[in-house]
């Protein structure tokens, strides 16, 4: 795709999103769409973070508000359960930890090269709100 | 009329298979994004959508890649609204000559276009198809600038505002002419809803999207949309800013039906002072100069008037 | 079906807007959107009195302006079916933006444009000012003479637009007042014969198919904007010619009227020849023949196809030729006109380069009277006697005031 010529694309300045017959799009989980090349589901975007969220599933009480307030569709929920974040599409801006509502925080920011498992074992303790 | 889509609570909410795709290009902690997936999440209708020239269209149909799971189409600044009446009036036109290839599936036509081209060069094409009574929606993604070219003034912009061509400057506090009234404006051409909603008020604009795709003629929602690189915050606190924008009533939240009867749809537990709201912005951080204090008392007073006036409207039911 | 035939006669008489107008109905479009403007507005009043007395269905979308009413025709061709409209002069001019926007998306719309010209000052009468506006925006583009034309060319257009080898919209072009308002003649075709020669609209990469969901009017920058242009370019320089040959075979055979990608009049032994649009060639035609009488022996070339230029189908038609004019009806505004230049473009690499001038005319409904033709052809038969062009390259016809030449 990357660097065809004049003659081998459709014409017109269109894109084609599903291979065949899309079906009940709204109805069908991402894993078991059949994306073209040409959606950007099929691109990366991990290049672009410098900081991304770790998921500490321990405090996670499934709220859904890091799912719905996630700009790239990159909180993973999988019948009303949390289930982790898709590293392909998430820009590591930062808002899913934000509104994350739990002490200690169930997503937290890490740099970009810091390692899941150890960031997940020396987890934050619960924060003592002040009055 | 398909049945509208059960939507009990979040986690519920949860369950929807977003029709928009990630690897776009839109700026990390960008609301046009949180706000496109409520509005496409309302639904599992198939939808026919446009998106005017701007940060949603050139982020997500850059060649060779679209991040759109729906038929979308983009034409050029001033019509997206009038593309998706096209499509609209292409729609009737089959469905009365039997040529429909799904004749059974009811799709939702809805168009995005951000603030410059809602308020601006595309005023008289939303007009156009509010007047006209096609069955559509029209969602402006109200960042208060031109934020696709770099942050220049539309008439969306607010007073005092910093914007690259009302900017703040050694003897000028930015932007001097407050914004319109755009869901009046709409709401006058008699359509059957018009309504302003916010991304972190997901059950109130997910309601009133709901509304707006069951009732059959033009719909207008402006929706607020925090811009994280042009009102000058971290991209993280999109929601936060989100927050203080309704619950300083700066963004009030509320609905106008049949063009005659408002109802204000969100009231804050505790209302923020106005002045929170602009603090938290770079756009406005030259208003807390001694010399310019005196604009942000004129916003609380602004902000205080016009919920006053939503109110009045709201008990004389007009 | 859910509508009304008419029965016509089988020769009508009708005006170059009512004919478009007509044609529009036969070919059952599924979406107008359209606005009103002088001359035009007749064709889509036209339409809209067939919907309201049901003899179409389909939608009609009076807009707000012509740019939302091309807006529209995009959105309505995006989506699938036949979509139609018409404009002149500054509502063709507004809808400029969008008439790239459609052939860029490769979508068949057809427009009739009642050539008017463009202000200031303000003019609603005839010239061809708003066909040279739009004669880059990768539009197929052919030009009538006649309300005869008006009709016949719009079937030709349709069929060559949806064919799903070109995919690119068209227009139609007739002279404001002069054919549009003029009413002649027109040999009709049934509705059911018009039907069958355009045919079925076949959808392709249509919005409202569910299954086959699609993404119209990407971007495109410097790593791929070129090559999108560069294959709307190929596939006007190399499909479209061929297949408007077909459609006019078939419309001969249909018929019995003929037309060509250039309209040769007189040409075999011509010395001289004049090339023109609009009602200007019959006008040239009846000159012509009076010249012959006087022993000059002289030509009429018609463009019929403007867009794409017929390059190679021009030069053919001019060979022999020793001295031609080329009639620009726009004001060049500080050029040579638009049709002296393309002609030189075509006849620059000959062997035999015959003598080209030009002649800008008829500006804002100025009249092209027989007596300015015989002058002209008059003139190039000096040319041809002189062995060089014995005018300015560039003549005013028929403006009081001093004599305007230049070049």
């Amino acid at each position: 795709m990357a660097n065809t010529g004049w003659d081998e694309f459709e014409i017109g300045a269109m894109l084609r999103t599903f291979e065949g017959e899309a079906g009940d799009i709204a109805g069908t989980l991402q894993e078991d769409r059949k994306y073209t090349e040409n959606s950007s589901f099929s691109a990366s975007v991990a290049d672009w973070r410098i900081e991304k969220p770790v998921f500490n599933k321990d405090y996670c009480i499934d709220c859904q508000f890091c799912w719905i307030y996630c700009p790239d569709m990159s909180i993973i929920s999988r019948d009303k359960k949390m289930i982790g974040i898709d590293m392909d599409h998430c820009k590591g801006c930062g808002i899913c930890v934000e509104v994350c509502p739990t002490n200690p925080k169930s997503l937290l920011m890490f740099p970009e090269q810091a390692d899941e498992e150890s960031e997940i074992a020396s987890w934050p303790a619960k924060e003592d709100k002040e009055k | 009329m398909s049945e509208m889509k059960k939507i009990k609570n979040l986690k519920e909410f949860s369950t929807s298979a977003d029709r928009f795709e990630g690897a776009n290009l839109l700026c990390p902690g960008c609301a046009h994004s949180i706000i496109v997936r409520e509005v496409l999440n309302a639904t599992n209708d198939d939808l026919v959508l446009s998106a005017s020239t701007g940060c949603l269209e050139v982020c997500t149909a850059v060649y060779p890649y679209t991040s759109w799971d729906a038929s979308w189409i983009h034409i050029g600044f001033e019509n997206g609204s009038t593309a998706v009446a096209g499509a609209e009036a292409m729609y009737k036109a089959l469905k009365t000559k039997g040529r429909l290839k799904q004749p059974d599936r009811n799709p939702k036509f809805v168009s995005f276009a951000g603030d410059g081209a809602s308020y601006d060069i595309g005023f008289q094409w939303i007009s156009g198809c509010m007047e006209r009574g096609h069955n559509m929606m029209h969602v402006v993604l109200d960042n208060e600038v031109y934020a696709n070219t770099g942050g220049q003034r539309s008439s969306s912009t607010p007073i005092g505002s910093s914007a690259t061509t009302s900017p703040a400057g050694r003897v000028s506090y930015g932007e001097k002419k407050n914004k319109k009234d755009m869901v009046a404006i709409m709401a006058s051409h008699g359509i059957p809803y018009s309504a302003q909603v916010a991304p972190n008020k997901w059950k109130d604009m997910v309601k009133k999207i709901q509304h707006g795709m069951a009732v059959d003629g033009p719909v207008f929602i402006n929706a607020v949309s925090p811009c994280t690189t042009e009102w000058k915050f971290d991209p993280k606190d999109t929601m936060a800013l989100t927050d203080l924008s309704t619950d300083s009533l700066v963004f009030p939240l509320y609905e106008i039906i049949d063009g005659h009867e408002l109802n204000i749809t969100y009231r804050p537990k505790n209302v923020v002072p106005v002045e929170e709201y602009l603090a938290a912005q770079g756009r406005f951080k030259h208003l807390f100069k001694d010399e310019y204090k005196y604009l942000i008392k004129e916003w609380q007073e602004r902000v205080d008037a016009n919920w006053a006036y939503l109110n009045r409207r709201e008990e004389a039911r007009v | 079906m859910a509508f009304d035939k008419m029965e016509l006669r089988d020769i009508e008489v009708w005006d170059g807007n009512f004919a478009a107008a007509q044609a529009l109905r036969q070919c059952q479009i599924d979406v107008v959107s359209a606005y009103p403007i002088t001359p035009s507005t007749p064709i889509v009043e036209g339409y809209a009195k067939f919907l309201s007395d049901n003899y179409v269905e389909g939608e009609f979308v009076m807009v707000e302006s012509e740019h939302a009413a091309m807006s529209g025709c995009i959105g309505a061709a995006a989506a699938g079916g036949r979509v139609a409209t018409a404009t002149s002069s500054q509502g063709f001019a507004l809808m400029v933006e969008t008439l790239y926007q459609a052939s860029g998306m490769r979508l068949p719309i057809i427009l009739n444009v009642v050539n008017r010209a463009l202000a200031a000052p303000l003019n609603v009468n005839g010239d061809h000012s708003d066909m040279y506006l739009g004669r880059d925006s990768g539009w197929i583009q052919f030009d009538a003479y006649s309300p005869q034309g008006a009709y016949d060319l719009n079937f030709i257009a349709f069929k060559v637009a949806e064919d799903h080898g070109v995919r690119l919209p068209a227009m139609v072009h007739q002279d404001g007042f002069m054919t549009s308002h003029t009413a002649q003649g027109v040999h009709t075709l049934s509705d059911d014969e018009a039907y069958g020669f355009v045919g079925d609209f076949k959808p392709m990469n249509d919005m409202l198919d569910f299954e086959h969901p699609v993404t119209h009017g990407v971007q495109t920058e410097e790593d791929w904007h070129f090559e999108h242009k560069a294959r709307q370019h190929n596939d006007l320089m190399t499909k479209v010619m061929p297949k408007i040959q077909a459609a006019f075979d078939d419309f001969e055979k249909l018929t019995g009227r003929k037309y060509n990608i250039v309209e040769r009049y007189d040409m075999d032994d011509a010395d001289v020849a004049v090339v023109c649009m609009g009602t200007s060639v019959e006008t040239a035609r009846e000159v012509a023949t009076e010249m012959r009488a006087k022993g000059i022996k002289a030509g009429v070339v018609g463009i019929r196809v403007v867009r794409p230029f017929p390059f190679f189908e021009i030069a053919e038609a001019l060979k022999g030729v020793k001295a031609i004019a080329a009639l620009d009806r726009s004001s060049p505004n500080g050029a040579p006109g638009m049709l002296f230049n393309e002609l030189a473009g075509c006849l620059f690499n000959q062997e035999e380069r015959p003598l080209l001038s030009g002649y800008v005319y008829g500006l804002g409904g100025r009249d092209l009277t027989k007596a300015h033709l015989v002058d002209l052809y008059t003139e190039l038969q000096a040319n041809v006697d002189a062995g060089k062009v014995t005018t300015q390259l560039q003549q005013f016809i028929g403006v009081r005031g001093p004599k305007l030449s230049f070049l």
